[in-house]
């Protein structure tokens, strides 16, 4: 990989005693997919919450296009570190697990609002803005509702309009489905295809496998805090070279993997 | 005991300034008193431990010491720093203090509430703390802050009584006069704990109505 679009370098992130992350380093090309697996608690979570400092580590470098996100794990950021900060931030679209859509605003707002506060975008230029990216997510005609009125999948979709309205240069989603009824799974994969189609680049906390053998680039099996296997999805999953990715596997084929199997002959 | 009318008629205006005086007064503790209450929470909630522990400690001083005695210190110890201020003003400044400390409990509470998820996301798209406060965590915490705000903008205006013993020419100083040249307490008594009554009875039904108007959302549809 010669272009090192996103550096996470040495990462180490400690929860009290627990060593979540153990010195870490993963990069992302520029227009890469990159799929984070592995069994809940390895820290692919903190790892992607390290890319946009949303939890600081304790030791480590997150560089973005050649700039130092974040500042010094040690000691006190200063105003101007912060406002880097929030600059890099404005640009590394997040999407979460729950959502967390904003429940007082509308559809519409929800997506104008950063722009606005953030970008300093005058409100007719948001608006405009906020409409495409509504329309690009499939709620166009939903920009008047009530985040309460909506699905989950259409919760999720609109927080993803949210972050593409900011014209993000990365994209940070942490299992953006796992809270999802099953029969909204989809509508929100479809829309994630559609950003890797037009060259986003994307790091994606899932357990979604079919989708990962479908969209991603690479796929980055994480255990225990640190990286055990990486590879294009269909060598990784069809083959694995360590046990613990074997047995990650197998574990999943009791519910999922037959079919994500079968995907991958296809 | 009969009501003697004429008492009404010639202290009523008597007492009506001192009405006025009370209102001055609670208006003037309220707003310097909220906003600093909404500082104070925020400070409370700092990583700079200097900041929250100052706040804690004032709010655990104002709210742990009766509030007479705040105002006798604050108006007999200034003076001997070379601060001296008219009694209103004093009455004033120990109002804003005494409701500010429990308008920021009130408002921690409210922030609180609020699930984390919603401070993060706002942060994550690039916001500031305050920023996110602002646009994000305070307007959702309103619902849950607006009701205890409510009771406690009542218990200030009632406390503004207490200022009658540091001679501000409030409500309840004014009919501790009328008393003293009538003897006829139950009349000047009467009078003002019907204006207290009114006065509580308006701020509650308007901040009802700002309930209602801020944490009502129009019905799909209307919007």
């Amino acid at each position: 990989m010669a272009d090192k679009y996103l550096e996470l370098i040495g990462i180490t992130t400690r929860f009290g005693d627990v060593e979540a992350l153990q010195g870490v380093s993963l990069s992302v090309a520029r227009g890469e997919v990159v799929c984070l697996i592995g069994p809940s608690g390895c820290g692919k979570s903190t790892l992607l919450r390290a890319a946009n400092w949303l939890t600081p580590p304790n030791e480590g470098t997150v560089r973005l296009d050649g700039s130092v996100v974040g500042h010094a794990p040690q000691g006190r950021a200063t105003a101007a570190q912060i406002r880097a900060l929030n600059g890099h931030r404005a640009r590394i679209g997040m999407v979460f697990q729950q959502f967390n859509v904003w429940p007082h605003l509308t559809a519409l707002e929800n997506v104008v609002r950063a722009q606005m506060v953030v970008l300093r975008r005058d409100k007719s230029e948001a608006e405009a803005k906020a409409r495409q990216a509504l329309a690009d997510v499939g709620l166009s005609d939903k920009m008047d509702a009530w985040p309460e009125r909506l699905s989950g999948g259409q919760k999720q979709r609109l927080a993803i309009a949210r972050t593409l309205a900011m014209d993000p240069v990365l994209m940070l989603m942490d299992e953006p489905t796992s809270a999802l009824d099953p029969e909204l799974v989809a509508e929100v994969l479809a829309v994630l295809q559609r950003l890797a189609e037009i060259q986003m680049t994307m790091l994606i906390v899932t357990h979604e496998l079919g989708f990962a053998m479908r969209v991603a680039d690479r796929i980055v099996f994480m255990e225990a805090g640190g990286i055990v296997e990486q590879g294009p999805p269909q060598e990784l999953l069809s083959n694995p070279r360590t046990d613990r990715l074997k047995a990650f596997l197998d574990k999943l084929s009791l519910t999922t993997l037959p079919k994500d199997r079968e995907h991958a002959e296809i | 005991m009969t009501l003697d009318l004429t008492i009404f008629v010639d202290y009523g205006p008597r007492i009506l300034l001192g009405f006025w005086m009370t209102i001055k007064i609670v208006v003037l503790a309220i707003s310097l008193g909220l906003p600093f209450g909404v500082v104070l929470a925020l400070a409370r909630r700092s990583r700079l431990r200097v900041l929250s522990w100052s706040a804690l400690a004032f709010i655990e001083i104002f709210r742990n010491t009766p509030f007479i005695i705040q105002v006798f210190l604050i108006y007999y110890v200034l003076p001997f720093y070379g601060l001296r201020l008219p009694a209103e003003q004093v009455g004033v400044l120990a109002l804003a203090a005494f409701g500010s400390a429990y308008f920021a409990e009130v408002i921690r509470g409210g922030i609180d509430a609020v699930p984390s998820g919603q401070l993060e996301s706002a942060r994550a798209i690039g916001m500031s703390d305050l920023q996110a406060m602002r646009h994000i965590v305070l307007p959702q915490s309103l619902a849950i802050i607006l009701p205890p705000l409510t009771n406690q903008m009542l218990s200030l205006i009632k406390e503004s009584a207490i200022l009658s013993t540091i001679t501000v020419q409030e409500m309840t100083m004014t009919a501790l006069r009328v008393q003293g040249e009538t003897f006829r307490p139950f009349e000047a008594f009467i009078m003002i704990a019907l204006l207290y009554w009114l006065l509580n009875e308006v701020v509650a039904i308007a901040m009802r109505a700002l309930e209602r108007r801020w944490t009502t959302k129009p019905v799909e549809g209307e919007a």
